[in-house]
């Protein structure tokens, strides 16, 4: 395998150096130098999304800002390859959502791109999800990488298990499904020696748990400072009433008190993630209102669905992010979520459900769920 | 100036009427138009008392009409709804495109499309059609071939769930309904739930009791309780909807009721090469775009893929340049109406997809309005797999080598197959025709005609008229 060219390397030095300064730092007009710097070099070294861009008389040369830069739609990655260099990918991400994989978005990452995302990890998740600096046992329902190459969540928890992990940190997502007894075990022991827990993993793993405690009548006391960490969300549910009555479990299920469920948002098209301040906020004594956050290595703005230009803020539109850990891929996106900007970051509204139309439409999905059902 | 409607979403009949008690009333309202839509609350006590009230001026009155009578009033009603000053035309017009999202142009193309096909002639043709002479449903009429007497009976009471694609579409139940001298009772959808009451407000105008036999209510889905009384009290149900709904309706009905089931179904077209050429290239591609367009592509009879054969004249690409001018010219006459964000988002997201995979270099081509979402055309190589559009305007188009080459592709989706256009223009298009038969469409069109069926289509491949009815026959009888 080829090393990546120098300028890749300095360029990725430098955005790791950005990130590194952490999440309080206000340096807009750096975040601009870069973004525009990571698109020069995407638009040099990604024939597709140069035409792209220039199709839409875009250039770098023609450019001062990064709210000029073309956003890919995410489904563009159902169809095409658009990593900057790939021979040079180690890893890919798929989406999730459809059990076709021809139908699955791929990103690709080169290592540079893999080591960005690994210093967003750490930066956010010190800031966001464990400003106490507590080290906790992390608990995670989802698989492994080994298990799971393909899945984002999976790498990313698997770093926060090395980065901030006791050494019993552990997946309870086996080859065989859902450990659910291990889980229980662990909980319990934690409970008897008094070490924290982190419960991590998809917001729909953790309903499932609750449930089946509920069936169950368990219930735990986790020692004081456990939190969960649930990505995802509850697609196409009542955002509010699901997001407190989830929040109510948590406290009424394992004893973790309000402020220490954090939610994320991830996308596998995106290397940074998205949190919460609910526990930052909590921590550092302040008085915000909740929202999800941009770090200072991303920016998000909010579009007109039906034009795709800027809205203003508070409106409600999909959402556009720019990472600048993208750099291995395409670093301005064009997500199907719904959301609007806050004062303090952004709100997530759920996503977009495809064949939600109004109108006769049938996925070939539906159909083939039904010949199943038979 | 801000002009305000009342509007319900129910009838009732006029007795009743006082017995409805408004649960809430939605607010619908743009720069210059507000709706007050009021939403009935209802309970058991109410629906038996609508029932009981129904089954007895059936009983009574339309049971005992002449079925020429019945025409006659249905036709009225049509014509009434065609005329363009019809006080309840320009009320449904001002009012359903704030409540759908259509443009007003769309609904207007709606109900012309369902009234101009429901007048009298048509009526007389598909009692004919179906059951032979009408008149078996007025009294025994004597039967060569029985040898004896036969008369048709319709059931007492049609239940009848509707779906909210089509503005216009739930008066054709009603017409049904009364054609088979049946009383009718329908739930309305929650995002087109003001036509059918305005429609039955028409036949009241005409035939106070007739009307009597008919009523509209709005509940939310899933009421399992409502549901299933209704069920219960019914002779016959038919449904319109997704195929989840209308699975999950099934359940709750009883065995003994005869039961129709229009569920979503796919349309597409075929263009042989013999019809891809020069000469009326415009007119043909105004066709298919009109099909394309109509009802925002919301129908079950709208195309989702127009399959063009290669070889002719004028190349499928150049094809779909044309088309793509007659989609936005129709856009201008006939603009689309409005749609959800998600709606939009899954247009935009397709269309890029398809765009790099043109940037790719792949026989892709994608023309689009710009830069909102109005209509989409897609070309590429038939990929030998049928895909359902996004609708709301967004047609793909498969250059396929021979026309013989599309029927594999649709044999997954068979019993879902509903309408389809054909233009070959040579001796193949008797086969393809048989063959389309066997794998499951119900109709076969020309371009431009997708979304006007007539009232004699076997709707879904049934017959929607004969199999309400049930028949007595009167065997001569021997002399003692």
């Amino acid at each position: 395998m080829k090393e990546l060219p120098k300028e890749v390397l300095e360029l990725d030095q430098k955005i790791i150096n950005f990130i590194r300064k952490g999440v309080d730092q206000q340096d807009p007009e750096g975040f601009n130098r870069l973004a525009l710097e990571v698109f020069a070099l995407q638009f040099k070294s990604i024939p597709l999304y140069r035409r792209y861009c220039e199709k839409r008389g875009i250039e770098p040369e023609k450019i001062s800002s990064w709210e000029e830069i073309p956003a890919l739609p995410t489904d563009v990655f159902k169809v095409m390859e658009l990593s900057m260099f790939p021979p040079q990918t180690v890893r890919t991400f798929m989406t999730s959502g459809t059990t076709k994989p021809e139908e699955r978005g791929k990103v690709g990452y080169d290592e540079g791109g893999l080591r960005l995302m690994d210093a967003t990890i750490e930066e956010a998740a010190s800031s966001f999800l464990f400003p106490d600096g507590m080290k906790t046992k992390i608990l995670i329902i989802a698989p492994s990488p080994e298990i799971a190459p393909h899945m984002i969540m999976a790498y990313g928890m698997n770093r926060l298990k090395d980065y901030f992990g006791l050494p019993q940190s552990r997946f309870l997502v086996g080859r065989e499904g859902f450990e659910v007894e291990t889980l229980l075990k662990e909980l319990r022991s934690s409970e008897e020696e008094g070490v924290p827990v982190t419960i991590c993993g998809g917001s729909f793993g953790f309903i499932n748990f609750f449930d089946y405690c509920r069936e169950k009548g368990l219930k735990f006391k986790l020692p004081s400072s456990s939190r969960t960490l649930d990505a995802g969300g509850f697609k196409g549910r009542s955002r509010e009433v699901k997001r407190e009555e989830f929040i109510r479990e948590c406290g009424e299920i394992l004893g973790i008190e309000k402020e220490y469920s954090v939610n994320l948002l991830g996308l596998t098209e995106i290397s940074s993630q998205f949190y919460d301040n609910t526990l930052r906020n909590f921590h550092k004594g302040l008085l915000l209102s909740g929202a999800k956050i941009n770090p200072p290595w991303t920016k998000t703005v909010v579009v007109d669905p039906e034009t795709l230009k800027p809205l203003t803020p508070g409106e409600t539109g999909l959402l556009r992010h720019c990472d600048l850990a993208n750099r291995g891929h395409i670093l301005a996106i064009q997500t199907d979520d719904l959301g609007r900007m806050t004062p303090e970051g952004f709100e997530v509204f759920g996503r977009s459900k495809e064949g939600e139309g109004r109108g006769c439409s049938l996925t070939i999905d539906e159909m083939t769920r039904i010949e199943k059902g038979k | 100036m801000m002009e305000n409607f009342e509007l319900e979403a129910f009838y009732v009949p006029l007795e009743l009427r006082d017995q409805v008690k408004i649960s809430r009333t939605v607010v619908y309202e743009d720069g210059s138009t507000r709706i007050l839509l009021k939403i009935p609350s209802i309970d058991r006590t109410f629906i038996q008392s609508l029932i009981h009230h129904l089954k007895e001026k059936r009983g009574v009155y339309l049971a005992n009409l002449p079925i020429e009578t019945i025409v006659h009033v249905l036709d009225v009603a049509s014509r009434r709804w065609l005329d363009k000053n019809y006080p309840l035309r320009k009320l449904a017009l001002k009012t359903i495109p704030l409540i759908t999202g259509f443009s007003p142009e769309v609904v207007e193309a709606s109900i012309d499309a369902e009234m101009e096909s429901s007048l009298r002639e048509d009526m007389w043709r598909a009692l004919s059609l179906e059951i032979g002479d009408p008149l078996y449903l007025n009294d025994f009429q004597y039967s060569p071939q029985l040898g004896g007497y036969s008369r048709a009976f319709g059931p007492e009471l049609i239940v009848s769930i509707f779906s909210e694609n089509i503005p216009a579409l739930p008066h054709l139940l009603f017409m049904r309904s009364a054609l088979v001298k049946s009383a009718c009772l329908g739930k309305v959808a929650r995002g087109e739930p003001t036509f059918a009451p305005l429609y039955l407000k028409t036949i009241e105008e005409i035939d106070p009791e007739m009307a009597e036999c008919m009523a509209v209510l709005y509940w939310q889905g899933g009421e399992e309780e409502i549901e299933a009384f209704l069920f219960g009290q019914a002779d016959a149900v038919v449904l319109f909807g997704g195929v989840e709904t209308c699975r999950s309706l099934l359940e709750k009905i009883p065995r003994r009721v005869k039961t129709l089931v229009h569920g979503h179904r796919l349309g597409f077209g075929v263009i042989g090469q013999q019809r891809m050429k020069r000469q009326g290239l415009e007119r043909l591609a105004e066709e298919v775009a009109l099909d394309c367009s109509m009802f925002d592509q919301q129908a079950c009879l709208s195309p989702h893929v127009y399959y063009l054969e290669e070889g002719g004249e004028v190349s499928p690409k150049e094809f779909c340049q044309a088309v793509a001018v007659a989609m936005e010219r129709l856009n201008q006459k006939m603009p689309r109406g409005r749609i959800s964000p998600q709606e939009a988002s899954t247009i935009h997201q397709l269309r890029a997809a398809y765009e790099f995979r043109e940037l790719n270099g792949e026989e892709v081509l994608v023309l689009a309005s710009s830069p909102k979402t109005d209509w989409t055309v897609v070309y590429e190589k038939d990929p030998g797999v049928f895909s359902p559009s996004p609708l709301n305007r967004f047609i793909r188009i498969y250059g396929v080598e021979d026309i013989f080459q599309v029927p594999p592709a649709l044999k997954p989706i068979g019993p879902f197959l509903q309408n389809a256009a054909v233009a070959i223009g040579d001796e193949r298009e008797k086969e393809f025709i048989r063959i389309l038969g066997e794998l499951g469409v119900a109709r076969i069109t020309s371009p431009g005609k997708m979304s006007v069926p007539s009232m004699m289509w076997h709707h879904d491949g049934i017959s929607p008229l004969a199999s309400l009815l049930r028949w007595c026959d009167m065997e001569k009888k021997d002399e003692f």
